[in-house]
């Protein structure tokens, strides 16, 4: 529980650990687990991803951090989905998906995929092949931030 | 730890609703499998665009071991005493996440209510277990192309396989005598085909970076939950005929007095009546077989039996058809079916000496 703690403050700490580049970027993943106390109340709880087994809810997240001495423009993160992670939801950091390989890209909503027989069906998330955030603003000098997503171990 | 939850939504990165899993695949990634996740920043500087920056994480994905043993069908399978090779159908289901070994038992309840309610009175004897060539010979039945087995070797994940546990049925049971099997699967270690894997266990302490072991089983009948074994139930039910045999006489006609008032005088015709009664609720029985000897005061009647009538109540009707045979002193006849329920009767005519 306190590991798990100090994992989720890890996370929260921009910048952390980062290479002192022009934009430094930190992945990392952990395991989203739902533990009932002692007094029946559920408790979620963000681990190091040690054991994980088909279906396990994962977290990703990404920290970025500008770290030149200049804005950064034109800024675009660009995660293509691990082929054993199915997506579930990027929380409300509104990406663009891609739900063909990263051809096209939109908002999951707008979305759809050709079926065998030619029709079009909305795309679920389940069909997401990648997710990127393009910002519209520049990054300051030493700005940081952080954007994350869940997914399911298939 | 709500707190923390609070604290990702207050930055606007995760939102608070838990992530609504579609059912997770039975099997999914196959354990060891490394998973990666890489993502790329693409941007400028001063309008120039710079070199692209990356960063991974890697995991590995753990072995889950999970099965399901059910009973294939709804329904206790009936069997006649004395019967071989009656079977039982189960389905074995590895949802772990690698092929694996199952070993595999196939043991009988003391008394106690069996699967389809009956309460188990009997045990079957000689109880193999076969496995479901699935290539050849009739799929989905036990038949000769089937293998008999110990335990079920490499097993692929998400698909089923059909497992017969096949026993004989002792004799002299009564119709509704019951008795229970269960069949139980644990995991063992998979990849080497033809031989037994060894015991899986559990990755026990610290978890570790690599491929951990977790079970993920249900309990079933005779086994407990995250044990890697899993167990269903199943039963034979007794479906007997049981015959009763009643025999009768009356006297037809004498020479004096004719079909009216008939005295039992020599030369007077008597007609038996053999009534041969299936109870109800047990099985129709077959080539039921009946033969009579006449008495020596008495001579048969050539061409007089009736086979296969019918009875009112207690009373013969006398009726029937042809068939049945006379050697001296034997009538003899035989009945090809008696459904449960019924009553089919062998009448036949003699004179008194």
């Amino acid at each position: 529980m306190r590991s798990a703690l100090l994992l989720a403050f890890a996370a929260l700490l921009p910048g952390q650990a980062l290479a002192a580049d022009q934009i430094a970027l930190d992945n990392s993943v952990f395991v989203e687990r739902v533990k009932t106390d002692a007094a029946g109340k559920q408790r979620i709880l963000l681990e190091e991803p040690k054991v994980v087994v088909p279906g396990d809810k994962l977290v990703f997240v990404l920290n970025y951090r500008n770290a030149g001495a200049r804005a950064a423009d034109r800024f675009v993160i660009t995660n293509p989905l691990p082929a054993a992670v199915r997506f579930a939801d990027a929380g409300d950091t509104q990406p663009l998906v891609s739900v063909d390989g990263g051809h096209a890209w939109g908002r999951l909503a707008d979305l759809t995929i050709t079926l065998a027989d030619g029709t079009r069906r909305a795309a679920q998330p389940a069909d997401v092949t990648h997710i990127r955030w393009a910002f519209q603003k520049p990054i300051p000098a030493g700005a940081s931030g952080k954007l994350m997503f869940r997914g399911i171990v298939k | 730890m709500t707190s923390k939850l609070t604290y990702m939504g207050s930055i606007g990165l995760a939102a608070i609703t838990c992530v609504t899993a579609t059912p997770a695949l039975a099997a999914g990634t196959t354990a060891g499998s490394s998973i990666t996740n890489t993502a790329t920043v693409d941007f400028q500087v001063g309008g120039v665009s710079q070199t692209q920056q990356s960063a991974s994480d890697s995991f590995v994905v753990d072995r889950k071991i999970d099965l399901t043993v059910e009973e294939d069908g709804t329904a206790t399978t009936e069997v006649v005493p004395g019967q071989s090779n009656a079977v039982t159908t189960f389905l074995l289901t590895n949802n772990s996440n690698e092929v694996l070994d199952f070993a595999l038992a196939a043991t009988q309840i003391t008394g106690g209510t069996a699967k389809h309610l009956g309460t188990d009175s009997f045990n079957a004897t000689n109880v193999r277990i076969y496995r479901d060539n699935a290539v050849t010979g009739t799929v989905g039945s036990f038949d000769p192309g089937d293998a008999l087995v110990t335990y079920a070797d490499e097993v692929p994940v998400d698909t089923p396989v059909r497992l017969f546990v096949v026993a004989d049925i002792p004799g002299g049971l009564a119709t509704g005598a019951v008795a229970g099997i269960q069949l139980r699967a644990t995991a063992r270690e998979g990849g080497t085909a033809s031989s037994q894997g060894a015991a899986v266990s559990q990755t026990s302490g610290a978890n570790t970076a690599g491929k951990d072991t977790v079970f993920a089983d249900i309990a079933g009948v005779n086994d407990g939950a995250r044990d890697a074994a899993h167990s269903a139930a199943d039963d034979y039910t007794v479906k007997t005929a049981t015959l009763t045999v009643t025999k009768t006489s009356r006297v037809v006609d004498d020479p004096l007095n004719g079909a009216s008032n008939p005295k039992l005088i020599p030369g007077a015709t008597v007609e038996y009546c053999i009534a041969i009664a299936n109870a109800a609720g047990g099985a129709a029985a077959t080539s039921v077989a009946i033969s009579d000897s006449v008495p020596g005061q008495l001579t048969f009647v050539a061409g007089s039996i009736k086979l296969n009538g019918t009875v009112t109540g207690s009373t013969c009707n006398a009726d029937g058809g042809a068939g049945g045979s006379y050697a001296a002193p034997v009538v003899s006849g035989t009945i090809a079916t008696i459904a449960a329920g019924q009553t089919r009767t062998l009448v036949f005519q003699t004179k008194v000496n």
